[in-house]
């Protein structure tokens, strides 16, 4: 087993390499540039322009901007004054040396930039996760065990228009009824606030947090549980039906341990696949409910790096977004042999 | 208890604890400083990249530079140059500025207030000034800055006094270190090892103005509060000024109504008819516009650059040109898309100071811009609504007038529908232009990114622009002269060559206003007449903010919170 994670592990390492070069030349062969986010005119006057592109590294051919990006360029002299001349040491490190390289807008390192996000990210989307998961797997199980019920068929027709509402739109609802028209009947100030992690200038308090979190949570959530709640119920029906249940059965197991210890057990490995594969959403966070509701993560900053053309930024992002999910595959991978325990890896 | 009860209760348990989380969230939206200090709530889009206007001039930088740092000369709204940290205005009148006529060079004088301190009670000098300039013209940490490329040095005389040394005469010289991007930096804390575009006192600055930064969660808010130090005409009433970053426009505008917050900026002619009837807010409206909606045609073959090349088949006949503004119907895609807030334009000089050209107002008549059509040689012959050259002079005969019309996706609806608009009606005399939205990053970047205007891959753009501050010089040199028409040496991507209009705009490097303005309107005349671009209306600059919210003036000049220190809050 051991081995087996070893070699998986040793396996990424050609695994982002090629990702990263074909991040890289993607990026740089869409047309357009970073220096046209740097003009409050449309345009960059020339000279501004020359220096930047010289600051940001940009007059450098691409093949040689990848290698400084990977390795620094400590090692090599650059013309930094722009007098022709390569008489200085570079600055950077490279990402092999943990250097990501600085923002191209706020002239940041990228790594504090993203630090900054991050916990706002994990914070929501961990929380939106775990109530995903209270409420999707329930409703999955009582889909599949009582098919055709009423309560199936509710939780059916909820779960197709979970799927099909715009994410954005329902956000924007969300924040209109509650925070636009409903109030708190002892204050009169709005039911819930309309964005932000806490209430600014307030001193901290949990209640002020988690009221924070309920409307964001619920626009991140609603598809994630109608999805992961329809996939349980179908994983389940699977399994329902399958001969070592009716064995429990006829040995007597009581239909409750029936339910959750052997056919949830075996329904919720396909599950699994899905949910590692969501994880990385944990780290990339989601965009529409960060932006809806003013949430300060990395979604955002997604955003706009990719909008604003801040290269180092965007490739940072992409790489640890990359990396997380290649380790949430195997998570996913080594997950199975947990639930089954026919599931070896040598 | 039973695990049938456990369920049973389960659902109602939820729903009271639910109701208590939200009944018990006693706090309002709005911030709550603590001694009953007053305070406000700014919403902004996106995070500023830093205080510093200069290197990103993303405008968000320069709304949160005005609250904490100061510069030599400022503009207010009606485009008056009023001093910031000087204590008067060099001029040639009064001494302050000396042309050798020999040379053409110019020397400015200027003297600085003696009381301005920071905040950390060390005094702001001329040494703070020269500092500034020495981390702005470093050519490996600093950045272009207009004007720089005529100022020979900058000298230190005392503690209050420096003169800028030109090497020739410089009209914008009044703003050289002030406007909406330069502030001065403190010499003491910054640190200039670390370059003026990337040093730590860009995102942690050291205020001379009327607040200090006090927090920043980045992408979140920004707090400040008064500036105990500030020694300016008007001592801030307003204690504490929150700046959030809200993205979705719906969201800032529900912030306003509910209350949330007391400003808005920069809000679109959809967001001001949205909020003009509602309860409890102002529009404040700049007196002037600075960005104008305009058509920029391209007068050489689609791919090539050279001016003296293959001519554009359908642009390169001025009576095209000329046709084409006869058959948009400004005021129809004004009130149509922008509500009426925007103002036709129709030429380069439509702001204070220099409005004072006799240029008469196109009149819309798509029936004499079918004429002028057919005279140019451009006729519908086969009746399939699209005219074709017969005997154009520019193109083969049968080439229909077909031509790729695109603008930029960046601003939104509005420029989408009014590029429809235009559409459509150039379509109405018989043009057949195909619709593009492409990326502002895309069509704006510099010849060796691939921007499209800058290797001439278009034949029509729109697209709303302007220039800073109040002198048109440097923006007609590089929209007009020639040698801007030169990739990446300017934005004359049409490739207009007039050397008339050059030699006009080399004259009007001069400090003599009356020789300015006849030389502007000489020049307005050409534009007239050629139509290099085609002008169409300004759009709105407007803020909406509460009502208890006074002193706010929105100004094309500058960002809305230049008198931030003026501000009050009604009781």
């Amino acid at each position: 087993m051991l081995k087996y994670v070893i070699r998986r592990l040793l396996q990424f390492i050609p695994l982002l390499f090629l990702v990263s070069i074909g991040l890289f030349a993607l990026m740089n062969a869409t047309p357009g540039g970073p220096l046209a986010a740097h003009g409050g005119s449309r345009h960059v006057n020339p000279q501004r322009a020359e220096q930047l592109r010289r600051q940001l590294g940009l007059d450098q051919p691409i093949a040689l901007q990848y290698v400084i990006w990977l390795v620094g360029n400590d090692w090599m002299k650059v013309d930094a004054d722009g007098d022709g001349l390569a008489e200085s040491r570079g600055e950077r490190r490279g990402v092999l040396r943990g250097d990501f390289g600085f923002s191209y807008r706020t002239r940041q390192p990228v790594m504090d930039e993203i630090a900054q996000r991050l916990p706002n990210t994990i914070y929501l989307m961990g929380v939106t996760l775990v109530v995903v998961a209270l409420i999707a797997i329930p409703i999955g199980v009582l889909s599949a065990v009582r098919q055709y019920s009423k309560f199936d068929l509710t939780a059916t027709t909820l779960a197709f228009a979970g799927q099909a509402i715009p994410e954005f739109w329902l956000g924007l609802i969300l924040i209109l009824v509650f925070y636009g028209w409903l109030n708190n009947p002892f204050t009169g100030d709005p039911l819930l606030p309309a964005g932000g992690m806490h209430t600014l200038g307030a001193p901290f308090s949990v209640l002020d947090w988690v009221r924070h979190l309920i409307l964001p949570v619920t626009m991140g959530a609603v598809g994630w549980v109608a999805w992961y709640s329809r996939f349980l119920r179908s994983g389940m029906l699977d399994v329902m039906h399958q001969d070592y249940l009716r064995t429990a059965r006829a040995k007597g197991v009581p239909e409750r341990r029936v339910i959750y210890r052997h056919a949830l057990r075996n329904a919720l490995i396909p599950l699994l696949t899905i949910f590692a594969l969501d994880i990385p959403y944990i780290i990339a966070g989601s965009l529409y409910v960060e932006l809806i509701f003013s949430w300060p993560g990395m979604g955002r900053l997604y955003y706009d790096a990719a909008t604003q053309r801040d290269y180092p930024l965007l490739m940072a992002i992409l790489i640890i977004t990359a990396t997380t999910t290649a380790v949430c595959n195997l998570l996913a991978d080594l997950g199975y042999s947990v639930l089954d325990p026919r599931i070896r890896y040598e | 208890m039973s695990n049938l009860h456990l369920r049973t209760c389960a659902i109602p348990i939820l729903v009271v604890a639910l109701c208590a989380l939200v009944a018990a969230g006693c706090q309002s939206e709005a911030p709550a400083p603590s001694g009953g200090e007053s305070s406000i709530v700014i919403t902004i889009p996106e995070d500023p990249p830093s205080f510093n206007g200069l290197v990103t001039d993303a405008g968000f930088d320069s709304l949160v530079m005005e609250l904490v740092l100061q510069s030599v000369t400022d503009i207010d709204p009606q485009g008056n140059i009023f001093p910031e940290l000087a204590a008067g205005l060099p001029t040639l009148e009064n001494g302050g500025v000396v042309i050798d006529e020999d040379t053409g060079a110019m020397d400015v004088t200027w003297t600085l207030r003696d009381d301005v301190r920071w905040a950390d009670g060390e005094p702001l000098t001329a040494a703070d000034v020269l500092f500034t300039w020495e981390a702005i013209s470093d050519p490996e940490g600093g950045i272009w800055l207009q004007g720089s490329d005529y100022i020979d040095s900058v000298e230190q005389i005392d503690d209050t006094t420096f003169v800028v040394h030109y090497t020739s005469v410089f009209p914008g010289y009044l703003t050289q270190f002030g406007g909406d991007q330069v502030v001065i930096w403190p010499a003491h804390y910054c640190d200039a090892a670390q370059g003026f575009v990337a040093w730590d006192c860009n995102r942690q600055p050291l205020s001379s103005g009327p607040y200090v930064l006090t927090e920043w969660v980045t992408g979140d808010h920004l707090t400040f509060a008064r500036n105990p130090e500030y020694t300016g005409a008007v001592t801030p009433s307003i204690d504490q000024i929150i700046v959030r970053v809200v993205p979705e426009p719906a969201v800032r505008r529900t912030l306003l109504t509910r209350g949330d917050a007391d400003l808005d900026v920069w809000v679109t002619e959809s967001g001001l008819e949205e909020l003009k009837e509602a309860e409890g807010l102002t529009t404040s409206l700049a007196p002037t516009s600075r960005w104008v909606f305009r058509l920029f045609p391209n007068l050489v073959a689609r791919g090539t650059t050279d001016p003296a090349g293959t001519p554009h088949p359908v642009f390169s006949d001025v009576r095209v040109r000329q046709a084409m503004r006869m058959a948009i119907d400004v005021d129809t895609i004004n009130q149509q898309v922008f509500f009426g807030y925007g103002k036709p334009v129709w030429t380069e000089f439509f702001r204070p100071p220099y409005d004072v050209c006799e240029v008469a107002r196109p009149a819309y008549d798509p029936a004499a811009a079918a004429a002028l059509l057919e005279e140019a040689g451009w006729v519908d012959s086969d009746g399939d609504g699209v005219r074709e050259c017969r005997g154009c002079g520019t193109a083969e005969d049968g080439t229909p007038m077909a031509f790729e019309l695109a603008t930029y996706g960046e601003y939104g609806p509005e420029l989408e529908q009014a590029h429809q608009l235009v559409g459509e009606m150039l379509g109405a005399i018989g043009m057949q232009p195909s619709l593009r939205i492409v990326q502002g990053t895309v069509m704006w970047a510099d010849a060796a990114s691939g921007g499209t205007e800058q290797n001439g891959e278009f034949d029509l753009d729109m697209y709303d622009d302007g220039y800073p501050g109040v002198d048109p010089t440097d923006h007609l040199y590089f929209y007009y002269h020639s040698y801007s028409a030169e990739p990446d040496n300017g934005f004359n991507v049409g490739r207009w060559i007039n050397p008339d209009f050059d030699a006009l705009l080399d004259e009007a490097y001069t400090l003599d206003e009356d020789i300015r303005r006849e030389l502007f309107c000489q020049m307005a005349e050409i534009l007239d007449a050629e139509l290099p671009q085609i002008l169409l209306f300004s759009a709105v600059n407007a803020e909406v903010h509460a009502d208890r919210l006074q002193g706010i003036q929105s100004t094309a000049n500058d960002m809305v919170t230049w008198n931030v220190a003026a501000w009050t809050l009604a009781e």
